[in-house]
This record gives C-alpha cells, sequence and structure tokens, in this order.
C-alpha cells in the first residue's frame, strides 16, 4: 500500500506520504474508501481486505498510517461504502460492506446489522415438488426425474436442486432431501457492485441511499433507514461497475457497465434501458464519470470518453492494459482528471484526453482510491498486487534455500560438529604467527557423555605450491569424553606474493573415507617476507 | 467468523423500523459455527428473548454457484489469468462445473492462449447449461470463425440472432464471415445491418475494406468519409481516407486528412510514411526527413521508412547518407526490388556503375517484367564500355514498355553515340509520337530536362526544330548550347506514369483466398503525376490499400490480443526515385 499526497506548489506533484510493503492487502478499487468515520475530522481509510480469496476476509480500518480496527467478513467482500443512515449528532457515517447476497453494515465501528437482498422467484412446480417432498407425498426418485426434466426444459433452478441432481449416490440423495426439506426453498442471488446516491439532499452529510448491482441483472436503491427496496430496475446483463449522480427524490442517473460490454444509463422512471446505451468493443475494465462525461477503459488498452448521451467523444491508446481507474475531484484547485493505472507498473493521469502525469511503481497497482485521508484534501492511495506476496515468496525461498545449504552441508560432513550420534565431536582450529611459519592448532572435544573415541586420524587438504606442513597427519589417541585435545603442527607459507588460502582440516575414522567432521580454516597473510629474499634483497640494494 | 446478531445501538431509534421488516433483515439469523463477538461490546445486547431455545439441526446454507462471478470477471478484464483460472478452478470444483460463467471465462482465456479448439468446446458447455443464452452462441460461432469454419460460424450466428435480434455483433460477424467466403454482397449487407443497429468504427472499416476489395475505391472513401464523421479522431481511419484519396489523385484532401492523423496520433508511422512521401514528391526534403525522425523510434526496422530516408537525403544531394540507408532498408528487406531500383539510381548519380549494375540485375530477377530497370541497366551498361548488352537492354526496355517516351528518348541518344543516325532517329520519333500521347492526357506531364536533352538531340539529329514539347525555356537553353556539339550528356528523366494505371495495378494481383489472409502481400506499385515547375526529383509510390492488413472482426466478449507491433505489416510507400543520371556523349 502506498499513500501519495497531493503536493502544492514546485513541479513534484506528489509527496510520498507513506508506504507499507508489507500492508498484505488483496484488494480491489471498489473495495477501498476514505470516511470521517469517528466525526473527529480525521478521515480514516477503509479497506475490505480479500485476505487469501477463500479466508482470512476482513475490514480494516486505517488511521494514518495504523491500524485503528480489524473486522472479520465471512464471505468475500464486493465494494465497501460509507453513508450516512441518519441525521444524529454526530454525524457518523456507516460502512457497508457486500458481500455474496448480503451488506453488513458497521456503525461505529462495529457491527450494526446484516441486510439479505430479497430472494428471486422460485419456479412454482419446483416449489412445489419440495413441498410434496415435506409432506412426504413423493419419494426422491420421482422429485430426481421431475427435476431432471425441468433442468433439460432450460428452467432455471435452486441451489438446492441443481445439489441434489449432482448426487450420485441414492443414500446421498435421501440424506440430502432429508437434511432440507424442512427449510424454506429460496432463491438467493450475489450482490456485484455497490454504490450510494444521496436521497434528497445534496449536502456532504446528507442521508444517501445504497445502490446495489446484482448477479441476477438487477439494481436494487435501498432506503438507508428502513433498510427496504426503494426501486428495482433489470438490466439486459449483469451489472459490473456503478457510478451514480443526483438526488433519489429529485433526479438521478446510474450509469452502469455490464458484463456484456455494454454501458446503460437509469433515470429515476426508466424501463427502456436501451436507450442511449453504449456498445463498447471491449471489455470494460473501470467506469467513471466527471460532470456530464462518462469516461471508460477498456480491455483493448484504450481509454474511451462518451457524452451522457452515449456520443463518442475521443479515444486515448493507453500503452499497457489496464487494471483500475479512479477519479480525482481535488476541489480545493477545481481539478477534474481520471487515474488509470497499467499493468506497466505506471500509473496516469488524464486531464480530458492529456495525460498530465505519470506516477511509477514498484509494481502493479490493483487500487486507487483519491480523496481526503487524515487532514490532507488531495491524498492518493494505492495498493499493489504482489508486494507482499512476493516478500513472502522471497522469503520461503530464503528459508528453502538456507535448509538446502544445510542438508547439504550435513550430506558432504562439512560442518565442525558432527552430526553422527555414533562419533560426537567437536572441532576447532586456531592459526598462531605471522608468517611464513605457523603455527595451526586443531582442538578436538568429544562431547558425548560416557563414550570414548578411538582410532581417529586428522589430515588436511591444502594446495602444496602455497603450503608445506611439517606434519600432515595425525594420529589421534583415545579422546576420554569432555576432555579438549590440541593437536599441533607447523605449516610454511611457500609463497612470498602476500596470498594466502583455505586448508580444510579432516577428522576420519580409520578405514573409512567419508570424513566425520571437516573444517575449513582460512590462513592469515604473510606479514613478513622471508628471510631468504630479504638478503637477497639488500644484495641488490647494495 | 464471528456472529451477525443484531445489537441495538441505544441511540438509534430507527432499529425498530428495521427489526418490524422481517422480510429484508435477517435480524436473527444465526451463522453456523459462528465465534461470539471478537471484542467486548460495551454497549448491551439486549433483545434476545431468554436463553436460545435448542433448534432443530439447520441445514448448512448452500452457497449459491455464481456468488464468485463478479471477482472471475474482474479478474479477467484486468488480464490476471492465473489468479482468475485459480478462482475458475476453485468455484468449478465447488459447483461441480455447473458455474456457466466460470466454464465461459475459462474458454475466453484458452481462447486468449491460442487453444481454440478446446475454447470452442467449453463454449459448446456453456451453450449446454444454458441453451437460452445468445451470448454463448455468440462465442461458439466466434471461436469456429476463428477455426477458420466460416460456414458453420454463420448457422450458429443464425441461431443466436434468433434469441436476440437487432444485434450488432451477430450481423457484423457474420458480414465478416461472408466475406472470407467472398460473398461480398451478402457480406455488405450485414455489415450496412449492422451499422443501422449500431454505429461501430469496426463495422465501417470492414465495409470499407470490401469495397474495396471489390475495386470501388469512390464507395470505399464514401464509406470511411461516414467513418471519420462519426470518429473525427481515429488516425487509423485517417490516414487509410488519405490513402485513398491519394489513389484517386485528390492530393490536397489527402494531405487534410492525413496532417489531421498526425494532429490526433503524432507518432503515427503509417500517417506519418504517407505524409512524408508527399513531401518528398514536393521537394521538402527537410520536412520530410523531421517526420520520419519520429517513425523511425516507432518502427526502426521498417525498409519502405528507411527507404524513403535514403531518398530525402538523396533529394538533398546526400549521396552518402543515402547510399547507407537505402543498404539498411535492402538489408532489412532483400528481396524487395524497388529498394534495389533506388540503389542502382543512386550508385548510377555517383558514377559508380559496376555497383549500380549489380542492384540493377538484382531488381531485374525479381521484376523482370520492368521496363524502367532494363533502361537503367542499358545506362550502366554503356558506361561499363558494353554497347553489345546496352543495346539488349535498350531493346528489352523499349519492347516492355509502349508508353513511356523517356525510354525511347534514352535509347534514341544510345543509338546516336553509337552512331547509327538513322536508327536514332526512328527511336527520337517513336519518343515524340509517344510524348504526344502523354501530353494529350496530362499537358503539364513530362519535364524540363527531359526537354532540354530531347531538344538538344533534336538538334544533333537536324530535326524538331518547332516540335510541339518545346516550350520557351528549352528554346532559349538551345540557343545558348554551341551547336551542333552539345558538350554536355544529355540527362534522363524515367518516366512519372500516368495516374491512370493505379486502379489496374492496385488490384492486378487477386486477393488471396480468406484463409491465407496473412500472406505476404503483393507490392503493389502506383505512380502519380505531380505537375510541378521545379525540377521533378522524385515520384513518389502511394502506398496500395491493402485489404488484408488486420483481422478487423470483433468479439465484444472477448479481448483478442492485438499483433505486436513488430509482426504488423506497415503499408509499403516506397518512392521510387525518378531521376535518371547521365547518358554517354553524344
Amino acid at each position: 500500500m502506498i499513500v501519495f499526497s497531493w503536493y502544492r506548489g514546485s513541479n513534484e506533484k506528489w509527496l510520498d506520504a507513506y508506504k507499507d510493503p508489507v500492508a498484505s492487502l488483496y484488494t480491489l478499487t471498489q473495495c477501498i474508501t476514505l470516511s470521517d468515520v469517528q466525526a473527529d475530522g480525521d478521515w480514516k481509510l477503509i479497506i475490505a481486505d480479500l485476505g487469501t480469496g477463500t479466508f482470512d476476509m476482513k475490514l480494516k480500518v486505517y488511521k494514518g498510517t495504523n491500524l485503528m480496527s480489524e473486522n472479520t467478513i465471512i464471505d468475500l467482500p464486493t465494494g465497501v461504502e460509507t453513508f450516512y443512515m441518519d441525521t444524529h449528532e454526530p454525524r457518523t457515517p456507516a460502512i457497508a460492506v457486500a458481500s455474496g447476497p448480503y451488506i453488513y453494515v458497521y456503525k461505529n465501528l462495529r457491527p450494526y446489522f446484516k441486510f439479505t437482498l430479497p430472494t428471486l422467484e422460485v419456479n412454482p412446480v419446483e416449489a412445489d415438488l419440495w413441498n410434496q417432498v415435506k409432506e412426504e407425498k413423493i419419494n426422491i426418485f420421482v422429485l430426481r426425474e421431475m427435476l431432471e426434466g425441468m433442468r433439460a426444459e432450460g428452467t432455471v433452478l435452486t441451489v438446492r436442486s441443481l445439489r441434489f441432481l449432482q448426487l450420485q449416490d441414492i443414500t446421498d440423495c435421501e440424506a440430502f432431501a432429508n437434511l432440507y426439506r424442512f427449510t424454506p426453498l429460496r432463491r438467493q442471488t450475489v450482490i456485484t457492485s455497490l454504490a450510494t446516491l444521496k436521497k434528497s439532499h445534496a449536502d456532504e452529510d446528507a442521508i444517501s441511499c445504497l445502490v446495489l448491482g446484482t448477479e441476477s441483472k438487477s439494481v436494487y436503491v435501498l432506503d438507508p433507514e428502513a433498510f427496504t427496496v426503494l426501486t428495482t430496475m433489470e438490466l439486459p446483463s449483469v451489472p459490473v461497475f456503478l457510478s451514480v449522480t443526483g438526488l433519489f427524490d429529485v433526479e438521478y442517473r446510474i450509469v452502469v457497465a455490464c458484463r456484456n460490454g455494454c454501458i446503460y444509463t437509469l433515470k429515476r422512471g426508466t424501463t427502456v434501458t436501451t436507450k442511449n446505451c453504449i456498445e463498447l468493443n471491449s471489455q470494460p475494465v473501470g467506469l467513471q464519470r466527471i460532470n456530464k462525461t462518462i469516461y471508460v477503459g477498456t480491455m483493448d488498452e484504450a481509454l474511451h470518453c462518451y457524452t451522457s448521451k452515449g456520443k463518442k467523444l475521443w479515444t486515448v491508446k493507453l500503452p499497457a492494459s489496464m487494471t483500475t481507474m479512479e477519479i480525482i475531484d481535488y476541489k480545493p484547485k477545481g481539478f477534474k482528471a481520471v487515474i488509470v493505472a497499467l499493468s506497466n507498473c505506471n500509473v496516469h493521469i488524464y486531464k480530458e484526453k492529456y495525460l498530465v502525469n505519470i506516477i511509477k511503481t514498484d509494481d502493479v497497482v490493483t487500487g486507487l482510491k483519491f480523496g481526503r485521508f487524515g487532514r490532507e484534501d488531495g491524498t492518493l492511495i494505492m495498493t499493489l498486487r504482489a508486494m507482499h506476496r512476493t516478500f513472502q515468496r522471497d522469503l520461503y525461498l530464503l528459508r528453502l534455500n538456507t535448509a538446502r545449504e544445510y542438508v547439504k552441508s550435513l550430506e558432504n560432513r562439512m560442518n565442525p560438529i558432527s552430526s553422527d550420534p555414533q562419533e560426537p565431536l567437536k572441532l576447532n582450529a586456531t592459526v598462531q604467527g605471522i608468517g611464513p611459519m605457523f603455527k595451526l592448532t586443531v582442538n578436538l572435544q568429544n562431547t558425548s557423555l560416557s563414550n570414548p573415541s578411538t582410532n581417529l586420524l586428522i589430515t588436511f587438504q591444502y594446495d602444496d605450491k602455497l603450503y608445506a606442513f611439517k606434519n600432515s597427519f595425525i594420529e589421534v589417541p583415545m579422546l576420554v569424553p569432555g576432555l579438549n585435545y590440541a593437536f599441533e603442527t607447523y605449516v610454511e607459507c611457500q609463497s612470498d606474493k602476500g596470498i594466502s588460502d583455505n586448508v580444510k582440516v579432516y577428522i576420519l575414522r580409520q578405514g573409512k573415507s567419508i570424513p566425520i567432521i571437516t573444517g575449513i580454516i582460512s590462513m592469515p597473510c604473510t606479514d613478513v617476507e622471508p628471510i631468504a629474499n630479504v638478503k637477497k634483497k639488500n644484495q641488490d640494494d647494495f | 467468523m464471528f456472529l451477525f446478531e443484531y445489537t441495538q445501538v441505544t441511540s438509534s431509534n430507527n432499529m425498530a423500523d428495521v427489526v418490524q421488516d422481517k422480510q429484508q433483515v435477517d435480524v436473527f439469523e444465526e451463522i453456523p459455527n459462528a465465534d461470539p463477538l471478537p471484542q467486548q461490546d460495551p454497549v448491551p445486547i439486549p433483545n434476545i428473548t431468554g436463553p436460545p431455545k435448542p433448534k432443530p439441526k439447520k441445514a448448512p446454507e448452500l452457497p449459491i454457484f455464481e456468488r464468485r462471478n463478479w471477482l472471475i470477471h474482474l479478474h479477467y478484464v484486468r488480464k490476471e489469468y492465473d489468479k482468475c483460472k485459480s478462482i475458475i478452478k476453485e468455484q468449478l470444483a465447488e459447483s461441480g462445473g455447473m458455474c456457466e460463467y466460470a466454464v465461459y471465462v475459462q474458454a475466453l482465456i484458452l481462447r486468449q492462449e491460442g487453444r481454440i479448439q478446446e475454447s470452442l468446446e467449453l463454449f459448446q458447455t456453456c451453450t449446454l447449461l444454458n441453451p437460452q443464452s445468445a451470448d454463448n452462441l455468440k462465442q461458439v460461432a466466434r471461436s469456429l470463425f476463428l477455426l477458420a469454419r466460416h460456414k458453420a460460424a454463420i448457422d450458429v450466428y443464425n441461431e443466436a440472432a434468433k434469441l436476440h435480434d437487432r444485434d450488432w455483433e451477430v450481423a457484423h460477424n457474420q458480414g465478416v464471415c461472408y466475406m472470407y467466403q467472398r460473398d461480398y454482397k451478402k457480406a455488405k449487407e450485414c455489415i450496412s445491418q449492422a451499422l443501422s443497429y449500431k454505429r461501430h468504427e469496426i463495422s465501417f472499416v470492414m465495409l470499407g475494406k470490401i469495397n474495396l476489395m471489390e475495386g470501388n475505391i469512390e464507395a470505399a472513401i464514401d464509406i470511411y468519409k461516414q467513418a471519420v464523421e462519426y470518429s473525427p479522431e481515429n488516425p487509423d481511419m485517417l490516414t487509410t481516407l488519405g490513402l485513398l484519396y491519394m489513389q484517386v489523385g485528390q492530393f490536397q484532401k489527402a494531405f487534410e486528412n492525413l496532417g489531421n492523423a498526425m494532429t490526433y496520433d503524432p507518432t503515427h508511422v503509417k500517417a506519418i510514411m504517407s505524409a512524408g512521401s508527399m513531401m518528398q514528391t514536393h521537394g521538402d526534403f527537410d520536412v520530410a526527413l523531421n517526420k520520419y525522425r519520429i517513425a523511425a523510434v516507432a518502427t526502426p526496422e521498417s525498409p519502405p521508412l528507411w527507404n524513403n530516408i535514403g531518398m530525402a537525403f538523396f533529394g538533398k544531394k546526400k549521396y552518402v547518407a543515402a547510399i547507407s540507408c537505402l543498404k539498411r532498408a535492402n538489408y532489412l528487406a532483400p528481396f524487395d526490388w524497388k529498394i534495389l531500383y533506388n540503389l542502382g539510381l543512386v550508385h548510377l548519380t555517383m558514377q559508380q556503375y559496376a555497383s549500380s549494375f549489380h542492384f540493377l540485375s538484382a531488381a531485374i530477377n525479381l521484376r523482370p517484367k520492368m521496363a524502367q530497370l532494363f533502361m537503367l541497366l542499358g545506362v550502366a551498361l554503356t558506361h561499363l564500355e558494353d554497347p553489345d548488352n546496352a543495346r539488349q537492354a535498350y531493346e528489352q526496355a523499349v519492347t516492355l514498355d509502349q508508353k513511356d517516351p523517356i525510354i525511347s528518348l534514352n535509347c534514341a541518344v544510345f543509338t546516336f553515340n553509337s552512331g547509327d543516325k538513322k536508327g536514332a532517329l526512328q527511336h527520337f520519333k517513336e519518343f515524340e509520337s509517344r510524348l504526344r500521347t502523354m501530353k494529350g492526357a496530362n499537358p503539364n506531364s513530362g519535364d524540363p530536362e527531359m526537354h532540354d536533352t530531347a531538344s538538344r538531340l533534336g538538334a544533333a539529329l537536324q530535326v524538331g526544330e518547332n516540335l510541339l514539347w518545346q516550350d520557351q525555356g528549352a528554346q532559349k537553353a538551345k540557343k545558348e548550347l554551341p551547336e551542333p556539339t552539345p558538350p554536355v550528356p544529355p540527362p534522363f528523366i524515367p518516366p512519372p506514369r500516368g495516374a491512370d494505371q493505379n486502379e489496374n495495378e492496385i488490384f492486378e494481383h487477386p486477393p488471396p483466398a480468406p484463409p491465407s489472409y496473412d500472406i505476404p502481400r503483393p507490392t503493389t506499385t502506383s505512380q502519380v503525376n505531380i505537375p510541378t515547375d521545379r525540377d521533378q526529383m522524385a515520384t513518389p509510390i502511394i502506398p496500395p490499400y491493402d485489404p488484408y492488413e488486420e483481422d478487423h472482426s470483433t468479439s465484444r466478449m472477448s479481448y483478442d490480443v492485438p499483433t505486436p507491433a513488430s509482426q504488423r505489416t506497415h503499408r509499403v510507400v516506397v518512392r521510387r526515385e525518378a531521376r535518371t543520371p547521365v547518358q554517354g556523349c553524344l
């Protein structure tokens, strides 16, 4: 997560305010919002985190750079919005989290209540069938046969019937029917997008309705106080992005980008959605509105601009494919622009069709939000895709590599402490002297409690052009447990070039070629020249 | 997880309303395996009447199959295919393969990865899961189309049209299928219908293309005019319109459109190339070079671009630069005869006749029917002192081309120089008659240099004192020259060929069969005659419109990977240099 602040009066447009590479967020633009949820003038950042995508979903509220509160969400969050649902003082907005078929409303950062989408109409035949099962008028074979027939005809069935048809085993079928026959049959749908719409006043803290798009190709407008459905509007396809303006009680526009690649405009009292419909050439990736123009980013790497009537104004080719877009509405300067996050790790800002600024990020931006944060009016929040995952993966790799190296060293007996329980030995070597003659001391200790070690040998591996060992093979006497034995040998460095090399010490058992332990000694450089050389040099000088 | 129980906040008076509305609000709904509230609630939790009664074992809630469709869709449009595939996998496992949208997106991703057959099978699964969906059928048809099974695709589109009438996509794609089946009439019908449902740039482009394939440039221009009206800022369409205007000789309009294209996209390579070649024609070499500089950033390995840069340098008389640019072009496209022609010409100017001969003979191998090449070869051979072969080359040139006066003129000069006055006179007469025909077609054609040479030769042959082509300037020049031995060798100008040849030439190669639309296109040439007073340095070859450039059919539901820039074929805008150097002494 990166927070940028609007920066005034310099060529640099943004001030890098805060960066948290391990925020570990998996979120989308629609799951980020900024709001003064405590009515203290300090705006908070509210993020619904999708967790791993299956569990660990959380609603996180950041105050400044600190995580202030964290609430678990049961299912994947689809969107987060804040809205004023009453006129009480202090003016604290509620947080609405859409998730599955529910909207969870939080007030004062606490769970407040849950709204469930109205259920869809169940096919009467299907309902009747399950009723008969409940009254045990028909058995499961009849039920199965009938349901299969209905599915073949293309009837939309409930999840219960579909699940039932998937079961292969008769006992499973029976158990399933018995388990479910007493619960009422319902056909649910899920929320796909969430937005807010001011009810009757345009003030910043006026009461707002929630606008929901659902998988059943409908748009609902909810009353904020009673949580009843005020309006339902049907669409030809599933809504993906919503952009809402206006007042519910006066006049409003809901611009909806749908999964069929079309953008529809819904008005107060509209029934025909296909009027002013915009058919795009490619799937929309983001939808925003500035005044009366509609900005759409599409999958074919383009940013289009349309009038509210659906006439195309212009198209800008983007250098890479888009991941998300957001609007900048910086009121102090009256600046309105569109921010587009691209897959090449750049974030472009377009004022109308002109590219005015580029922000480079370390990774692909998945979520963008511009607005007031803390006490700063112009803040841009960006969540990056893989930051946390990359970090974690690297950490795992580091651990894995460490473990591999350790295993390798164990296998090669490269470590100074024996891993073999039969030969509990500890090795430690020291080098004394300033050269060219060194004294090498090998300390051996039997670390077992009671067993003495016998038949051990010490030998060295070295570069014989560089070093001469006085004694390169030492027979070790019996090692009494716990005592430290020192074995010495002299090493002469044969080079006068001031170079040094590693020398390896092997502790071997007689008759075995694999060493029990290995020690690597980094030999020091010779500080003094050999006397012979000094003599020769002196002669030369004369 | 925690229990979402109704926690009444004391300050809220509205809660009573909420509680009453049990239809909508699951006030007491219990979530299985719910943990108690994670935090200590300072607000008392009231209204739970007594301890919860032991209920009969409640059946677990069944999650609906479509619950993650929105997430699949969002990852899909962001092209995060890996993430998308893993969610689809989970979702299909959860729903036992019954989640239609997950299968659908999986098929789209497979298509994107080029596994079209597999994607077709998955789309067919989708139609089984939901036979009422026109989208599924459209995708099946699209896959069939990509597998070049156009007939099957048309049938499936017909099915889709039954489910969803007045669909632009269906009509458009059907038209494209007909186009590849070479049923242009039906194709045009379908696409016009698509345009009546909804106006899309791509439909205009396809319609224009079909008209061009039928050889109807005027109709194509009309279509593109409409398209540009609908989408005034699309540089591709503006450029195409400009090129079409160029083909019909309306250079003012062509330049306007190309200029507009460059206003909206200053780095539009195609527009730069076309406009640059026009500027070169008018001798604005510096401006043209500036434009090419922009294009060179975008397409540093384009042979036509380097060819044009080379010829711009040639126009500025920077011969070494010209040769190095042309050699680069030749390196990038060793079999492009136009580049070889230009190289031969530049070397001829540099008086490096052996090199010139080498390039010209290479060009002749690639284009054995090109009279101008033989003529240049004749010039080179003359200088290499091989009169026998030079004569043969000239003879070949004269027989290959019946229209070009310059070939006859050069031939006459050669014959004259070799001492055959009679033969020279014959060729000179041939030249005069050819020139007359040319002047009849276009009174402004011809070149002062050519006139100059002809007048001197005429004087040497003692004919043509009052020839019709002789203008004032030529006469003046003639007077200045000491008769009868013009010491300066007469220069020759190769032909600006008639614009009327364009149409024939553009479509001289029949369009290849539909599946092979990506085969290298034939290089077509078309030259224009530009009336100009100045020394005509160059005659451009206007890029022919290419009907097989890209597959322009679309599916709005899927995103087709665009061709990478390096694979895109660029319009060949090759200029053929028009100045011929010196011929031997009289």
